[in-house]
């Protein structure tokens, strides 16, 4: 029962931090390979935000995801979509170099040293229902479910996601009825950078961040999103809430150093046995 | 390359095309003599270097191969690995192991590292071969990420300690330079030799339009996997000679993600998919990175922001560039010149 507890609640995190690259590969068909420094960028934004200021670490999440989004418009909107319209896998080559630059960025500035969000309630644990938990994960659950719920309704219920699932569906047809569909994908690209600066804003208070953390970050995030289901919000909170459960009870049989492994075993199977995901129609990946 | 595939034998002999057409299927003499002499002429040059030239030469030569060999799958074959470090690490832990247990001969190892490299390919390739597109790519990632937690983690390999080479198989600098040059030269004629054979054609074509390639009878993952291999048998050698360099391994430093950073950023500076450039994309970085030696971070960022560039304005990447500076030059010359076909594709 801890087990599936503290599972589930590593779950919410894996949401918080899969979302962004959810969007992306639902909505723009596009695996961002820099999703990793994203959420890397929006720890160190947050930390910087936080020695300057001084205020809660997850209050300071909220600017920090707006500056991320800012700084994430003009690379999808003059770099990125370009190129989509021209090879649908040169993108992957171009988010590749992004997160190399972006890596390196992080390491000239904050050199290669990991480093945690420093919150009165990190540390601390709470026993609920007889069961001992991490405050700190069940904030990040809690700010996960809620983007999902959030992120989830933007795309079904208001114009803004209407017209991102137009450019989505049929790119020339909603530019043909007058979407602008390059300021649509940029805003998406923006969005999904804010998500992810929140994202990993609670990885640095649950754990740490360092410049190359990000890769196995990425990893992290795209077998949540392949369980989940290309395209799906909530597909994706049920892949990360899978990979939380299996993964801590897989810790528990096999030991802690074999942590990864069971994260990127459990990618290769599922690539292997439905690549499309759990929860989605069968389709070519 | 993209048209080569639908001109079989009777097009050229319609359009008279005086050489045109056996080009296309075999590569010229030249491409298989010119490299030959120039790694001869290293080769007998290596005594007057000096040992600190002969070093670099090897570093620059181990970044060219390892390029080709990431070429061969990610460029002709449109899968883009970001796994390639796991056949390094083989090839380098399977040279050292062997060469620690055994006395068998330098050569023998050398090729038995590379065959185990390529062996993994093998094994890895027939799950990962089946990934399309970003699939591909972070599956070969976790792959990769996987494996350097397991050998973090194995106690047959000293786990996260080093495991040094034996002192006696260790080479001076200029022997190990000729060793490379030797084996970059016969790696860059095999991968001329592939791209010009029925294989390679079939792998340009799932590549460039897999449904096409696939009503002609080309299958997907057996076309792949021998490429697969090649591939992975020359990163394994990569990790060879890196073994013999360095003295000794770790974990962290044969299956360091920065191998395939580095292969991939050599590609893309060179031009993807085309047969020199790699070579030209590693004499770029290589020199990029003396100059930038100083700056430690700089060099990364600088390469890494001159990749999204070449993908952004140019991605035929250098090699591209130049054959269409050759083209453009040769266009303004009188007819009744020979038209020279570029094989690059």
């Amino acid at each position: 029962m801890q087990l599936i507890i503290d599972g589930l609640l590593t779950g919410g995190l894996y949401a918080a931090t899969a979302l962004g690259l959810s969007l992306v590969f639902g909505t723009l068909r596009m695996v961002n390979l820099a999703h990793g420094e994203l959420l890397m960028v929006g720890a160190y934004l947050t930390s910087v935000l936080v020695v300057a200021l001084g205020a809660d670490p997850l209050l300071l999440a909220i600017p920090a995801a707006i500056v991320l989004g800012a700084l994430a418009y003009p690379v999808q909107r003059f770099v990125l979509t370009p190129i989509m319209a021209r090879n649908a896998d040169a993108p992957v080559t171009a988010t590749f170099g992004i997160s190399v630059a972006v890596q390196s960025v992080l390491l000239l500035l904050f050199t290669s040293n990991p480093r945690s969000l420093p919150a009165p309630y990190a540390t601390a644990s709470v026993e609920v229902f007889g069961v001992t938990v991490r405050v700190a994960l069940l904030i990040a659950t809690a700010i996960g479910v809620a983007l999902v719920i959030g992120l989830h309704l933007l795309l079904t219920r208001t114009g803004f996601g209407n017209r991102v699932r137009a450019a989505a569906g049929d790119s020339v047809a909603a530019g043909l009825v007058g979407i602008d569909v390059n300021r649509t994908f940029a805003m998406v690209f923006a969005i999904a950078a804010a998500v992810a600066a929140i994202g990993g804003s609670l990885i640095a208070v649950t754990y740490s961040v360092s410049p190359s953390g990000g890769t196995s970050w990425l990893v992290i995030a795209f077998t949540v999103v392949v369980i989940g289901g290309l395209g799906s919000i909530r597909g994706t909170l049920a892949g990360a809430l899978i990979l939380g459960v299996v993964q801590t009870v897989g810790v528990a049989f096999v030991g802690a150093q074999y942590r990864d492994i069971i994260v990127f075993g459990l990618l290769v199977v599922i690539l292997l046995i439905r690549p499309q995901g759990l929860f989605t129609k069968a389709q070519r990946v | 390359m993209t048209t080569s595939a639908g001109s079989g034998t009777k097009p050229d002999v319609l359009r008279g095309a005086p050489a045109g057409g056996r080009r296309r299927r075999v590569a010229p003499a030249a491409r298989y003599i010119i490299p030959l002499v120039v790694g001869l002429a290293a080769i007998l040059l290596a005594d007057a270097m000096g040992r600190s030239l002969a070093n670099q030469g090897t570093e620059l030569l181990l970044l060219a191969l390892l390029a080709l060999s990431w070429n061969v799958i990610g460029g002709y074959g449109g899968l883009f690995s970001l796994g390639h470090q796991v056949f390094v690490g083989v090839g380098g832990y399977a040279l050292i192991v062997i060469l620690s247990h055994t006395d068998l001969p330098l050569p023998l190892v050398l090729i038995t590292a590379a065959l185990l490299s390529a062996l993994t390919g093998v094994v890895l390739g027939y799950p990962m071969l089946r990934l399309r597109g970003p699939y591909f790519a972070i599956g070969t990632l976790g792959v990769a990420l996987a494996v350097l937690a397991w050998m973090l983690n194995w106690p047959f390999t000293k786990a996260s300690q080093s495991y040094p080479l034996p002192m006696s198989d260790s080479l001076g600098f200029t022997e190990l330079f000729q060793l490379t040059v030797a084996i970059a030269v016969l790696a860059l004629l095999a991968i001329t030799a592939l791209v010009s054979s029925p294989l390679g054609l079939r792998l340009v074509a799932l590549r460039d339009d897999e449904f096409g390639a696939a009503s002609l009878g080309v299958r997907r993952v057996r076309t792949l996997l021998p490429v697969w291999a090649v591939s992975g048998f020359l990163a394994g050698l990569v990790g060879a000679l890196f073994a013999l360099q360095q003295g000794s391994l770790t974990p962290t430093s044969a299956f360091s993600i920065q191998f395939v950073l580095d292969a991939i950023v050599v590609c893309v500076i060179g031009g993807v998919g085309t047969l020199y450039g790699p070579l030209i994309g590693a004499v770029v970085v290589f020199a990029l990175r003396q100059y930038t030696a100083d700056f430690g971070e700089w060099a990364m960022l600088i390469e890494a922001l001159v990749v999204i560039l070449v993908v952004r304005l140019a991605p035929e990447g250098l090699w591209g560039i130049f054959g269409r500076l050759i083209r453009a030059l040769r266009r303004g010359r009188p007819a009744g010149a020979v038209p020279q076909k570029e094989g690059t594709s």
